[in-house]
């Protein structure tokens, strides 16, 4: 059976213009279907990722924008409270606070994300030095921050350490606030996203609504439930019950629903290419019967020949399916190896860029695309033509001119 | 003579082509035997029907009627895949047009027999490279047919003829396509091989050709009409 690989690659690599221009649509449709599945799994990795770097029990409530009485829908402080009594599992509610503002620490001066948060962390990220924010910061609406890695590296290029600049002192604007605690490193910039969860500056919310928010409603709130509670379920319980206090229609949603959503876009674009890459494949599978028919006709008289001296129709038939075989195997290996570089490319320079994760390859389903690729437009497009070839009379073969 | 020491025995054997409507009688009842070692020319017009007799005896068809035995075998109601098995242990072909495989060099089609019959890559090479030598070609094993002159490609299709030392040799015109000096090369090599023993069957136009043969069977219109020796 070696025998035959062997003499197969031979006559291949006799006509190797010819096998290469046969495998080119095929290399391109198995790299194209790769390389979408290897960016789909990168993406898959970088939402997932998201995930570990976030809290991933909040969900954000604010009102439709297409109500009629939007005064009447626009949240207040008294809702805070109201959600965190009334709703069982919430742990904390907080204003939806987030502004890009100027920041000054020294000499430096830096735009940064700039929100209240709660005693309750909504970011998982780790604690470098000095604390987070605490109840007793919330109660009196203390001037204290806690300030991100991005804001640290930023604010402060000449620090040694993150422990060096817990207890000096920021400023936004003409406020001065003493940084409590400086946190480490996230890996994911959810920001680019278009979704930050993170703050680069965290005041506490009373602080950040005595200071900012007071008269005016806040945009919604953000809801951090307890570990293991129905999210859903939370959701639901929220929306109805300002509902009843406000008269007014709710939306919300949580990480999960970016997740789904791009995971749905994804799903589809890999749809739509993995359609265009199977149309390329069948063209692709039908050029290879086309060569092969075209290379039976051609070598009729070397089949003649071959039968002539004593081979079988069975080791013919073998022969030129091995020589399909061999075709489309390398063609899908070339394709794939194609695809998971671009694959990665986009991982790397794209989506990782984005998201801070760079996904692995899918390798298993990688090879598991190549190999049943290789299998189908062989036996769909490789049988005929070798049929073709066994089936020839030894004495019309040798005829042929 | 025994018929014991015939490699070929053909008793009553027909051929008819059936094209359409139209009934081709290519052999009409041919009747004859050939001994191990025989070197026998078959001479006759165009149509005669030689072609259909080495087709018939090279196991590349099968009579329409009467028997045929091969080396003691009775050929005639084998199927295609035991006639396969027999041209490749019994029987050798050297063609006019040398049929030589392009951009496989010589050695490789020398081996090319030896690959049907299953045999390991380095004792196919080896075997293939002592015929080449045995025929004069051995310094040539490497090169492709396009790299060799007409005497020598007929000589490496000699050579991938007898590489599984088979029972006949059949040439159809070996010489047809060469020049005077390089077929007196060629009817030498069949000359030293008829010496050595090898039964060799030759179909020819050429009476040159035919005289070197120790018997002519002459065809006419499916039949023979002589059976001489020279
Ligand atoms: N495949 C075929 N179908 C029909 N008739 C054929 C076929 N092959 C040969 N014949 C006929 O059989 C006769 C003998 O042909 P052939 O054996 O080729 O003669 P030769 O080789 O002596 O010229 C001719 O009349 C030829 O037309
Ligand atoms: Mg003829």
């Amino acid at each position: 059976m070696l025998a035959y690989f062997i003499e197969a690659a031979r006559v291949l690599l006799a006509n190797r213009t010819r096998s290469i221009l046969t495998i080119i649509g095929l290399v391109v449709g198995v790299a194209t279907i790769v390389s979408v599945q290897v960016a789909a799994q990168g993406m898959a990795g970088a939402v997932s990722g998201i995930f570990k770097g976030t809290n991933a029990n909040t969900f954000f409530v604010f009102p439709k924008s297409t109500q009629g009485n939007v005064v009447r829908a626009a949240l207040k402080l008294s809702d805070l409270a109201l959600v965190q009594e009334r709703v069982p599992g919430v742990v904390s509610v907080i204003p939806f606070s987030r502004r890009q503002t100027v920041v000054d620490a020294g000499h430096q001066r830096v735009r940064l994300r700039f929100g209240g948060e709660s005693d309750k962390r909504f970011s998982t990220s780790p604690l470098a030095a000095g604390r987070t924010l605490n109840a007793d910061d919330i109660a009196t609406a203390a001037a204290v921050c806690v300030i991100s890695d991005n804001a640290y590296t930023r604010l402060f290029p000449g620090a040694s350490s993150p422990q060096d600049v817990v207890g000096s002192s920021i400023y936004v604007g003409s406020k001065r606030y003493v940084i409590a605690g400086v946190l480490g490193k996230t890996k994911i910039d959810t920001a680019a996203l278009g979704f930050d969860v993170s703050n680069d500056v965290a005041i506490p919310y009373t602080t950040f609504y005595n200071t900012y928010q007071r008269g005016s409603s806040f945009f919604g709130i953000s809801v951090l439930a307890a570990q293991g509670a129905d999210l859903k379920s939370l959701e639901t319980q929220t929306q109805a019950l300002l509902t009843q206090v406000h008269g007014a229609q709710y939306q919300y949603f949580d990480f999960g629903f970016f997740a789904k959503t791009i995971n749905g876009f994804f799903s589809i674009v890999g749809l739509i290419v993995g359609a265009v890459g199977a149309i390329s494949l069948v063209v692709a599978g039908i050029g290879i019967m086309n060569i092969m028919l075209v290379s039976v006709t051609e070598r009729t008289r070397e089949i003649g020949v071959r039968k002539a001296i004593g081979a079988r129709s069975s080791q013919v038939l073998l022969q030129f399916f091995i020589e399909s075989l061999l075709l489309s195997a390398f063609g899908c290996l070339t394709g794939m190896l194609i695809g998971v570089g671009l694959g990665v490319i986009v991982n790397k320079g794209f989506i990782a860029k984005i998201s801070g994760v760079t996904g692995g390859i899918p390798w298993l389903e990688v090879i598991a695309i190549a190999v049943g690729f290789a299998t189908l437009v062989t036996l769909v497009f490789g049988t005929y033509p070798a049929y073709r070839a066994a089936k020839l009379d030894p004495i019309e073969a040798l005829r042929y001119e | 003579m025994n018929r014991a020491d015939n490699v070929i025995d053909v008793q009553g054997v027909t051929k008819t082509y059936a094209s359409g409507a139209l009934q081709v009688e290519a052999l009409r009842g041919l009747t004859f035997t050939i001994a191990r070692g025989e070197y026998v020319a078959i001479m006759g017009p165009s149509g005669s029907g030689k072609s259909t007799l080495m087709n018939v005896l090279g196991c590349l068809d099968r009579a329409t009627t009467g028997t045929y035995k091969l080396d003691g075998i009775d050929v005639s109601q084998l199927d295609d895949n035991q006639l396969a098995e027999i041209r490749l242990k019994k029987l050798g072909f050297v063609f006019q047009g040398f049929n030589l495989l392009a951009r496989t060099d010589a050695l490789r089609n020398v081996a090319l027999p030896l690959f049907y019959a299953g045999m390991p890559g380095k004792e196919r090479e080896r075997l293939a490279l002592e015929r080449l030598t045995e025929v004069g070609i051995g310094d040539r094993a490497r090169h492709k047919p396009t790299e060799l002159s007409g005497g020598e490609q007929q000589r490496v299709a000699i050579a991938r003829a007898l590489v599984n030392d088979p029972a006949v040799l059949l040439a159809d015109e070996p010489t047809g396509n060469l020049d005077s000096k390089t077929s007196g090369e060629i009817l030498a090599l069949f000359d030293g091989l008829s010496s050595g023993g090898r039964t060799v069957i030759v179909v020819t136009h050429d009476e040159g050709v035919a005289s070197r043969a120790r018997r002519i069977l002459r065809m006419l219109d499916g039949v023979i009409i002589s059976d001489t020796p020279t």
